[in-house]
């Protein structure tokens, strides 16, 4: 058995996290930045939260620490998706997809009865 | 320029760290701002012209140079200005204070939970090494047991109230 198998469901910090990690690798930095702007500035990761959650996730094997490439900023670590990750968010998504679609249809059947 | 150095005194329990930050931010309104602690012994210095905000992060696994200096930067990335660390595992941040901001390290409830189950198991730890040495120390023979009793008797409900505080702050978090 996987070691990620029991990470869900994520919290807002570690979803935002992989999903940002998922499009590119990043540093932490980096990181609560995407996370900030793709949730349109609701979810701030603390520095924290985000150092601890990395400590974790590296733990789990979901991520990776990542070689800085040439010319960047060689003080900042960087860190990349693994392949246990990517496995993650996509049981995660279809985890809220799930919800998402049971919620809906409860409330348009809910509607339809004009309760 | 010679700026003055304060000092001020005071008992800070490691489940109260969040005490120590309201303190220590209430002594940067006042002018005086936190710089270092040797054990019980605060030193501020004395600007009026700014004010900060503290935080009190307990992190441990950074006894390497290279790992606490990657701590350091990543939360420096956040905005936060290192300070100063008590032992290995205390680590004092701060940043400039702004009206109506309230900036924290944990930003959510599960990595808030996390931190204080992180501070109980170093409770735990303590009291487990204390246990260990009172009964080195109560093998030597001689009325002197007594005191060395009464010693660990308060050290052991110090802890043991610090650790069911801890429990009772994550028992509401997660009602």
């Amino acid at each position: 058995m996987e070691k990620w198998k029991d990470m869900l469901p994520l919290t807002e910090a570690f979803y935002y996290i992989l999903v940002s990690l998922y499009v590119e690798p990043s540093h932490g930095y980096g990181i609560m930045q995407e996370a900030e702007r793709m949730s349109g500035g609701r979810v701030k990761i603390g520095a924290g939260t985000l150092y601890t959650a990395l400590n974790t996730l590296l733990n789990k094997g979901v991520i990776d620490n990542y070689p800085v490439p040439e010319g960047m900023d060689s003080r900042r670590k960087m860190y990349a998706i693994t392949d246990e990750g990517r496995a993650v968010v996509k049981a995660e998504i279809a985890r809220l997809e799930e919800l998402l679609e049971s919620g809906k249809h409860a409330l348009s059947i809910g509607e339809e009865r004009g309760t | 320029m010679t700026t003055a150095k304060e000092k001020r005194y005071r008992l800070s329990l490691s489940w109260e760290h969040e005490k120590e930050e309201d303190w220590l931010n209430e002594r940067s309104a006042e002018g005086l701002h936190f710089e270092k602690i040797n054990f019980i012994k605060y030193t501020f210095e004395r600007d009026p012209s700014v004010r900060y905000t503290y935080r009190l992060d307990y992190q441990g696994g950074l006894n390497n140079k290279e790992k606490k200096q990657e701590y350091i930067d990543l939360y420096k990335d956040a905005g936060w200005e290192y300070v100063c660390s008590y032992g290995a595992m205390w680590h004092y941040f701060r940043k400039e204070w702004r009206e109506g901001e309230n900036p924290q390290l944990y930003t959510d409830r599960e990595s808030l939970i996390a931190l204080y189950k992180r501070i109980q198991s170093l409770i735990a730890v303590l009291f487990l090494c204390n246990l260990g040495i009172m009964s080195f120390n109560l093998s030597r023979p001689g009325p002197i047991r007594i005191v060395i009793l009464a010693i660990y008797a308060f050290i052991f409900f110090a802890l043991g109230f610090g650790y069911v505080k801890l429990n009772k702050k994550v028992k509401e978090m997660t009602k």
